[in-house]
């Protein structure tokens, strides 16, 4: 009987594993990206400069005989949707140029603005073809100049290159490594919000499902604070930290602390929870509008490792995130009020009957919450551009995160982000960019089949 | 001032999406109100069953009743697909992985690299051909003052509503039936339901697939006079549907319909009148930011009614505490 029963367990468990390979497979058949991308993005006004966008190309001239730069040279990009955009190289003969849209764009050197006006770019190709995924910056458009003409019939300045040749397929090494360094930013900006989440989880059993529009919140702050009132970077994120942790506890005191009063199950909770997301999205969008808010900073390359680019707030912005999880996890780990909540994510009534007040641990959970959602939001916004639907988008990460590393740890939200941020990332090398979430889904998915309690959770609490 | 939309108020009980939203509601009221699913992703349901038919009138070519199967394999595969994993967890995980999936079909269908067949951001158009054949009204305009309907829409609407109506009975007797008491024995208490021997995940996955089907079929209907839109399939329309179903009763059969009539009666009466407002500078809104109005409005009205009322109009207060 015992036997029967695990034996169809294993069947449900390989029928599930085929479905989600054939889900896999189907989504590998579609191909890489390539294609112009129809995101709803906004159209953004021309004058915006590559901070402006999450994704960029990096163009380097040199020249072929003794890899010198070579500056002044213009260069001509024209892209999707009537993309054209003309830039003229630095001293080091390079120029990044953000650009909007998701597709091919072809870069073009305008010979003519070459030193001596001869010099033609060694590739053979003019224009070149650069495919732009979402939210890649810097992709690179080096070029070898050498006074040789490679090909006559592409001397014209009129861009009309006719052989389209992609550029040649980039090392593995360029694949992987972009996408890692991406993933592992990302993946640390979400953790943030993941541990508050699991967090509060933990305390009172409720799935926030409006945690997002916390971390939209913070992101509003910073922009807000640095986009439109000029402040320094820092007083945004400090006052994205502080504002969202007195959001956390207003919400908590206006409406979590009374239902809880009311003996309101965890059902209808997570339900009124789902309203107060939908009414707190649209507030933000009556106040801020529909469209992308681009928080100020500088988007050149500030460290290059190999082909990975980062720019200064991607070196901060995980240093800062590091620093507070290594605080959070001391808080946790060390101090009365941490010990106080772990006791009570262990067993609230044993807890309370211990006599720890467990309203208090609620309510900094819900501060701690709200102030790490907020870090997150703030710093999100200078990762990428932000809007009123945000946390919308990124609370599906979150939820697959504390899945991955088990609801209600808070350790585990952070190795679930990390994992999930990455997979999504470099799952892109195969399937298009915007198909990437469905890899946060299997992953989702497998991790419920094979091991429900996710990575770091224990059994007895999926109940 | 013009008063129009008040007539235009009572011509949404002919409106595709009264219609649709009543059919996706009841699905939904098959999964949380009768099983106590937490189904947080109704709008992928709707999706996939729409894109199936879409697909396979517009690209394949297939007869109306293909096109249906079809339809309904989707929102069975899809329900397979969530329900396996998390059937058997806690009420909880089954409301992540679907708000989830919900997102993703939205994000997936959006892909440039497949838009050959979804049609991207665009969505598709078309869906009506096979429908439309078999529309025997003869070809003129029916209704009076602002009202007005061609010959197929009223056909969608006469169809629409046979159609929800055959499913709310449908419903009704399965409710009825020992299957129905099953899974309310299971929204009440699963322990005990599995105590007396039953398959509760079994019975779950049942329940995950008939409302589900009933949420792609929904889109059909949704579909045939518009046009399928994936920003029309997000996060808001599974919070919509949440609103209607409490609103009419989420432990009734005829709760969702009502409920959905209601919903869509005072949505349109209160966008008429914000337009109004707006337009004749009673309240400091701008038309943009009207917009958003009725979805705050929805956002409320849904904390409001769990907190306060969450048998809704037509339910049984004992019925309606969805424990966990």
């Amino acid at each position: 009987m015992v036997k029967a029963r695990t034996g169809r367990m294993r069947l449900t468990r390989w029928v599930l594993g085929l479905l989600a390979l054939a889900f896999a497979v189907s989504a590998l058949a579609v191909g890489p990206a390539g294609s112009a991308s129809a995101a709803p993005t906004p159209v953004p006004t021309p004058a915006q400069t590559a901070a402006a966008y999450p994704q960029s190309i990096g163009i380097w001239v040199r020249l072929a005989s003794d890899k010198s730069n070579v500056a002044g040279v213009s260069v001509l990009i024209t892209g999707p949707k009537g993309f054209s955009q003309t830039v003229t190289t630095d001293k080091g003969g390079r120029a990044l140029v953000g650009v909007p849209y998701v597709g091919d764009y072809k870069v073009k050197i305008d010979v003519a603005s070459t030193p001596g006006g001869k010099l033609y770019p060694t590739t053979g190709v003019a224009p070149r073809i650069v495919a732009v995924d979402k939210g890649d910056p810097g992709i690179p458009a080096f070029f070898l100049l050498s006074p040789t003409i490679p090909n006559p019939s592409s001397g014209g300045s009129g861009g009309s290159g006719g052989s389209n040749q992609p550029t040649t397929s980039p090392s593995l090494g360029d694949l992987i490594f972009p996408r890692l360094a991406t993933g592992l930013i990302f993946g640390l900006l979400i953790a943030l919000a993941s541990v508050g989440v699991s967090l509060i989880y933990g305390t009172t059993g409720l799935n926030n499902f409006a945690h997002g529009e916390l971390v939209t919140f913070g992101a509003l702050v910073g922009y807000t604070v640095s986009g439109l009132w000029g402040m320094p970077g820092w007083l945004g994120i400090l006052l994205a930290v502080l504002l969202g942790g007195a959001f956390g506890w207003v919400q908590d005191l206006g409406l979590w602390k009374p239902l809880r009063k009311r003996r309101i199950a965890l059902i209808p909770l997570m339900i009124v929870s789902i309203g107060l997301s939908l009414a707190v999205r649209y507030i933000f969008q009556i106040a801020y509008g529909p469209d992308l808010l681009v928080t100020p900073s500088d988007s050149s390359s500030f460290l290059n490792l190999g082909p990975v680019h980062l720019r200064f707030t991607d070196v901060t912005s995980p240093i800062i995130a590091i620093v507070v999880l290594l605080v959070v996890a001391y808080v946790m780990l060390r101090t009365r009020i941490g010990k106080a909540t772990r006791a009570v994510a262990d067993n609230g009534a044993l807890a309370s009957a211990s006599g720890i007040n467990v309203e208090r641990v609620i309510r900094f959970v819900w501060v701690l919450g709200g102030a790490l959602a907020g870090l997150s939001g703030a710093l999100i916004g200078y990762y990428q551009p932000v809007s009123w639907q945000t946390g919308a988008s990124v609370l599906l990460l979150i939820f697959a995160s504390v899945t991955l590393g088990g609801l209600g740890t808070a350790f585990g939200a952070l190795v679930g982000s990390l994992i999930i941020s990455v997979l999504v990332d470099e799952s892109t090398i195969v399937i298009p960019s915007n198909m990437k979430l469905v890899a946060a889904l299997l992953v989702m998915i497998i991790i419920l089949i094979f091991r429900p309690q996710g990575i770091l959770g224990r059994r007895d609490r999926i109940g | 001032m013009d008063f129009s939309f008040v007539p235009l108020a009572f011509g949404q009980l002919l409106s595709p999406l009264t219609i649709g939203y009543a059919l996706a509601a009841l699905g939904l009221a098959v999964h949380f109100g009768f099983t106590g699913l937490l189904n947080f992703g109704q709008a992928g349901f709707m999706a996939v069953g729409g894109y199936a038919f879409a697909i396979t009138t517009t690209e394949f070519g297939w007869p109306l009743w293909a096109s249906i199967l079809a339809t309904v394999l989707g929102s069975v595969l899809f329900a397979l697909l969530l329900g396996i994993p998390t059937l058997r967890l806690r009420a909880d995980y089954l409301s992540i992985v679907t708000i989830a999936a919900a997102e993703i079909v939205r994000y997936t269908v959006k892909t440039p690299a497949i838009s050959s067949f979804t049609g991207g951001s665009d969505g598709i158009n078309g869906s009506s051909i096979t429908f439309d054949k078999l529309d025997p009204l003869p070809d003129i305009t029916y209704g009076f003052g602002v009202l007005r309907f061609t010959n197929d829409d009223l056909w969608i609407a006469i169809v629409g509503w046979i159609v929800v109506i055959l499913a709310a009975f449908l419903v009704r007797q399965l409710m009825r039936s020992p299957w129905g008491r099953i899974v309310k024995g299971i929204r009440e208490d699963e322990d005990a339901v599995r105590s007396l021997g039953k398959n509760v995940t079994w019975y779950k996955m049942q329940s995950l697939i008939l409302g589900g089907v009933l949420g792609g079929l929904a889109t059909v209907i949704v579909i045939i006079p518009t046009s399928l839109q994936p920003d029309n399939y997000g996060t808001q329309t599974t919070f919509f549907l949440y609103t209607i179903v409490l609103l009419g009763g989420a432990t009734t059969v005829f709760g969702p319909i009502i409920g959905s009539i209601i919903f869509w009666f005072v949505l349109s009466i209160t966008d008429g009148l914000l337009t109004l407002l707006v337009a004749n500078h009673l309240i400091p809104l701008t038309s943009i930011q009207q917009g958003p109005i009725r979805f705050i409005l929805v956002g409320i009205a849904l904390m409001l009614l769990v907190i306060f009322r969450p048998q809704g109009i037509f339910g049984n207060k004992r019925e309606a505490h969805f424990s966990v």
